[in-house]
């Protein structure tokens, strides 16, 4: 099993023009160290169609309302989320719907960062594996080291878990496990894990060893893996 | 609404998911999803309501969920529809003090 760049195309190098916007990296920054409220909230205000902040404000009380925390760090750290969102919101539908994938991907390696060695997270990664043609879409996030590899794909929302990214998570899994190398996969998914179950639920392509990772759950990618 | 009891604020938000969920379901190859997505939501509302849907919500979170209805009463795309039908009641569940 190796690991290598995914070659480039003139998608791959619109998209690389996405994930290396400043407002990903704000937003990802922000979010890693966000509580569950204040990702709903990301994900609500940038899946939304009005922008305007009081409207938000009075639709997450326990962020903005009577009942928050009285914490000035917490505070200001959930308009900060707030801002960023409204930001993205802003933009085109097109761009934002980019946006909004590059983001959950940078969240999810700055998160993965925070307990691996430096280095070994990378992104946009194809995984090779001797006599098996080469998968044409590259793996969101991985962590290349010893003695377990990681490849994580990452969507926006529960809809987008399908068959071709959980055939091609699994494939890569027993891949490795035929050479006697152990590659954990995993689905992240910024959306409620019942979302996510309901959707697996419908899928008869292998999954049962790939984990799910939800947006309850992120901070779990910053723990050692088990 | 103020001065509304949880079940009362379930069930307009439950109203309104109704029609997000009809909205979704135009998109036809998702109606499978759309409608079991539907009920599983509709299940953790089911189980809020048990437990306290007698008792009195708070101003603010009858504040937050006519936000939320309003907020999803302005889509007319499908596809967002069938997103928001997974993020609406995780802003309601959260505005009631419930994790989703």
């Amino acid at each position: 099993m190796r690991f290598q760049d995914a070659a480039q195309d003139a998608r791959s190098v619109v998209y690389a023009g996405i994930q290396a916007d400043p407002l990903v990296g704000r937003c990802a920054v922000l979010l890693a160290d966000a509580n569950p409220a204040e990702r709903v909230l990301a994900r609500a205000v940038m899946n939304g169609e009005t922008i305007e902040p009081d409207h938000w404000r009075a639709m997450f009380p326990t962020l903005f309302g009577s009942g928050a925390t009285d914490d000035a760090t917490v505070l200001a750290r959930s308009e900060a989320i707030l801002q960023a969102s409204l930001a993205v919101a802003d933009r085109g539908e097109q761009v934002r719907s980019q946006v909004r994938g590059a983001l959950v991907e940078e969240l999810t390696a700055q998160l993965l960062m925070r307990r691996s060695v430096p280095g070994a997270v990378k992104r946009e990664r194809r995984i090779l594996f001797d006599g098996v043609p080469a998968e044409i879409h590259p793996y969101d996030v991985t962590v290349e080291a010893a003695p377990a590899a990681e490849a994580y794909d990452c969507k926006w929302g529960a809809r987008g878990i399908n068959a071709d990214v959980l055939h091609q998570l699994d494939d890569a899994r027993a891949h490795a496990s035929d050479e006697d190398e152990r590659l954990t996969v995993a689905l992240v998914v910024f959306d409620a894990r019942r979302s996510c179950e309901v959707r697996l639920a419908r899928q008869s392509a292998p999954h049962g060893a790939t984990g799910l990772v939800t947006i309850e759950s992120l901070d779990a990618l910053a723990l050692p893996a088990r | 609404m103020a001065g509304e009891t949880f079940q009362e604020l379930i069930d307009r938000a439950l109203d309104a998911y109704a029609e997000l969920a009809e909205l979704g379901e135009t998109v036809e190859d998702e109606w499978s999803y759309v409608n079991d997505l539907a009920d599983a939501w509709r299940a953790r509302f089911d189980h809020v309501v048990e437990h306290r849907g007698h008792a009195p919500a708070p101003d603010e979170a009858s504040e937050a969920t006519d936000r939320a209805i309003d907020e999803i009463g302005r889509i007319e795309d499908p596809h967002r529809a069938i997103d928001w039908l997974s993020t609406f009641p995780q802003v309601v569940l959260i505005a009631m003090g419930e994790r989703p």
